[in-house]
């Protein structure tokens, strides 16, 4: 779900070494050295900004909170971590990551050319790079002047983004995050339920959010019981039609969402659409599939409704941790598979002339089919 | 007539005099306060995704937003002639280029420097390399703020000093810093701030202001503040110094020294004046105070900056700035110091430029605040 990307990012961050050990880490670039070895490459180079890090954060736990870091991770010798912030600023920086070595970006030539100096190199080589098409084109300048050419770089996006896969302390974290995302949506739904607008409930429900020591909050509301979805736009006084809107939640690095929605006559139809999902979610289905069977459910339940809410934009869920959109988008044409080990966040909606209506739910793919981490309104027992 | 569609029409009589035929300015869908958001700047809108407006020669608009079922809301607040949504920024461009006759040799693109590499390949393949940039040009055309954005950082102002207000009302030991941001960042979001670029923690002696962190409050903390909260569009910035307990006569001392400095600036502040004066004057009371030597990093970083999203001139108060001040400007002024005695000290305003000097928007000058342990 696209939501508005905030200045900066308030919340508290920090590494927190009884969640997430420094020997977690270490597994994680000891997959990343066999991506290296595979490929040839000397090094990585992951890069973050504020909008999108869930790369950078997995194999250095830092984030970004304004403009953008960049992990140097070598293949042999030492990593290094540049963030651009100033150098007074840095050693606030170090106490987000494991790395040692943190630097400001902001005078690259004095920071970069002497670690890339130390890799261990006879004639041309190459590197791999991770997030690269979100670096601005002033820094990727200044970076290609100091590889010369002496070193190449190649695309490692697909081949790095294989190698993560999400171990039990994760997967203990999306737990967490999911089950404050959850708690905010309740009082989010206690505070509409007491009288207040939409966007007074959602305030409520980020101030109780950000007091549990969210990261970060995203959220859209309707104004309109339902048909639309839209960012803050200040009006807290009450709405007409029912409940709608989208809710994300970062909680010591991970997300979790959900969305509330109550009030409209299509919610049995998206109720029974994410039934639809659960029951054929398991390990190897591919996301076609679980498509096929929400749009299936909504046109068997949904009279005139059948298409999905434009605001999924014609997707039912993706993967779901460092990112609230870790890719595997589940569309009509996906042949991205459920595996074991991965959280979704999955999710259901329609719409009509009078409003609309949405379901959620959060999953952990078992080798026998899933975990339910949370949904966003239980069914009702019959 | 708003100030967007005067922008539009300035772009358009800029394109005749350059013999251009179009304008393409892009925004990534990030949102700096210390950048031009040149999407903004001439559509009124900050779309949620990345995100183009197109100008032609005749006065002809259209913004383009992503995602595309963003387009009823970029539609209802859109300044521009024609409001397009997409998932596919580049493809929708390419259309209404073509829509618009655009001769592609006769362009020029705004923003790509801002935006990420991948996004600006595409759209350089949608170009076809014949397309010359310039970077300036928006940020250039909105440097001086109209009434209605003066207006809109006006009631920014308002937000701010009520979210620090608030702040004073609730602080207390014990607290953690992300606890008191949450207050802050809360209060402020509930009279209308749509982002904010809050800045706020705490030590018995601070090197330098950061972004909230777990610490817990303890009485003798100095709390700074760089309280920024934006209401249409108009970033503002207030820097705050609040003790938690009684400040010494030396603290009180040492602060005015701050005061003193920004009412320096404010006075040099004149149309016409070169921002590296008015950093000198700012400067000048810290040396006359016998802490000349502390008047670079990092015991300070800038005297003041720019603020987006409308327009981040004059840049950075600072004595290297090439920059003259010209009347209407907003930007915040703010001599935050470290000194050895008490640590790091925030004192700030948004000021407005005037041919008396840099007016404060705020109703009240910064001070040492206290509040009780």
């Amino acid at each position: 779900m696209r939501t508005v990307n905030p200045s900066i990012v308030i919340g508290s961050y920090g590494w927190d070494q009884d969640r997430v050990p420094r020997d977690e880490f270490q597994l994680r670039i000891d997959a990343l050295n066999r991506v290296m070895d595979q490929n040839h490459w000397k090094a990585v180079l992951v890069y973050g900004d504020m909008a999108e890090h869930s790369a950078l954060a997995y194999f250095s736990n830092f984030t970004p909170r304004l403009r953008w870091g960049m992990a140097l991770l070598p293949r042999k010798g030492d990593p290094r971590l540049l963030v651009s912030m100033s150098p007074r600023d840095i050693p606030a920086m170090r106490l987000m990551t494991w790395i040692p070595d943190v630097h400001s970006g902001w005078n690259w030539p004095s920071v970069f050319d002497p670690w890339l100096a130390k890799l261990d190199t006879e004639g041309a080589a190459d590197i791999g790079t991770v997030g690269f098409d979100m670096m601005r084109p002033p820094l990727f300048t200044s970076l290609q002047q100091s590889l010369g050419n002496r070193f190449r770089l190649q695309d490692g996006d697909a081949q790095v983004a294989a190698c993560r896969t999400p171990r039990p302390r994760a997967r203990s974290l999306i737990r967490a995050a999911s089950s404050l995302a959850a708690e905010t949506a309740d009082v989010f739904r206690q505070s509409w339920v007491s009288g207040k607008g939409v966007e007074a409930a959602a305030l409520d429900a980020e101030r109780a959010a950000r007091l549990r020591a969210a990261q970060d909050v995203r959220m859209l509301t309707s104004h309109d019981g339902g048909r639309t979805l839209v960012p803050f736009r200040g009006s807290l006084g009450p709405a007409p039609g029912g409940l709608a809107a989208y809710i994300a939640v970062k909680h010591m690095g991970y997300w979790g969402d959900v969305f509330v929605s109550e009030g409209h006559a299509l919610q049995p139809a998206v109720e029974s659409a994410l039934d639809a999902i659960l029951a054929s979610a398991a390990p190897d289905v591919m996301g076609a599939v679980l498509h096929a069977k929400a749009i299936e459910a909504l046109s068997r339940t949904a009279l005139n409704s059948h298409a999905l809410h434009p605001v999924l934009s014609g997707s039912v869920g993706n993967r779901i941790g460092y990112s609230p959109d870790e890719g595997g988008r589940l569309t009509q044409d996906s042949d991205d598979m459920f595996k074991i080990g991965d959280t979704y966040s999955l999710r259901v909606g329609a719409h009509d002339a009078g409003g609309g209506a949405f379901a959620s739910a959060m999953v952990a793919i078992t080798s026998k089919g899933y975990d339910l981490v949370h949904r966003s309104t239980a069914p009702k027992k019959s | 007539m708003g100030i967007q569609e005067t922008r539009l029409r300035e772009t358009a009589l800029y394109l005749g005099r350059e013999a251009l035929d179009g304008l393409i300015a892009v925004n990534f869908g990030h949102n700096s306060f210390l950048e031009s958001h040149a999407v903004f700047v001439l559509s009124g809108v900050r779309p949620i995704g990345e995100s183009a407006v197109v100008v032609d020669r005749s006065g002809g608009s259209t913004l383009i937003v992503t995602p595309a079922w963003d387009a009823e809301r970029a539609t209802t607040l859109s300044h521009t002639e024609k409001t397009i949504g997409t998932d596919d920024l580049p493809s929708a461009l390419a259309r209404v280029l073509a829509a618009r006759s655009i001769d592609l040799t006769k362009t020029v693109t705004v923003g790509l420097s801002t935006v990420g590499q991948g996004l600006v390949q595409r759209i350089e393949a949608v170009l076809g390399g014949k397309a010359r940039s310039n970077e300036s040009f928006i940020r250039s055309l909105a440097r001086i703020r109209s009434q209605e954005e003066l207006a809109a950082a006006s009631k920014a102002t308002e937000i701010a000093e009520a979210g620090y207000q608030h702040m004073l009302a609730c602080v207390k030991p014990g607290m953690r810093e992300f606890e008191l941001a949450a207050e802050l960042y809360c209060a402020m979001k509930q009279e209308g701030a749509e982002d904010n670029f809050l800045l706020m923690s705490a030590s018995q002696h601070n090197l330098a202001v950061r972004a909230a962190g777990g610490r817990i409050l303890d009485v003798g903390d100095i709390i700074l503040s760089e309280i920024t909260p934006c209401y249409q569009g108009q970033f503002v910035q207030i820097c705050r110094t609040t003790l938690i307990g009684e400040p010494t006569p030396l603290m009180r001392e040492k602060y005015a020294v701050l005061q003193r400095a920004m009412r320096a600036g404010q006075a040099a502040a004149v149309p016409g004046a070169a921002v590296r004066d008015v950093t000198q004057h700012i400067d000048d009371c810290f040396r006359q105070a016998g802490y000349g030597d502390y008047c670079k990093p990092p015991y300070m970083r800038v005297r003041g900056h720019g603020l987006g999203i409308t327009s981040d001139l004059p840049g950075d108060l600072t004595v290297e700035s090439e920059g003259l001040l010209e009347e209407g400007m907003m930007f915040v002024m703010h001599p935050n110091q470290y000194l050895p005695e008490t640590g790091y000290l925030m004192c700030g305003e948004p000021v407005v430029i005037t041919p008396q000097g840099a007016k404060a928007l705020s109703s009240r000058e910064a001070e040492l605040d206290s509040v009780a342990a």
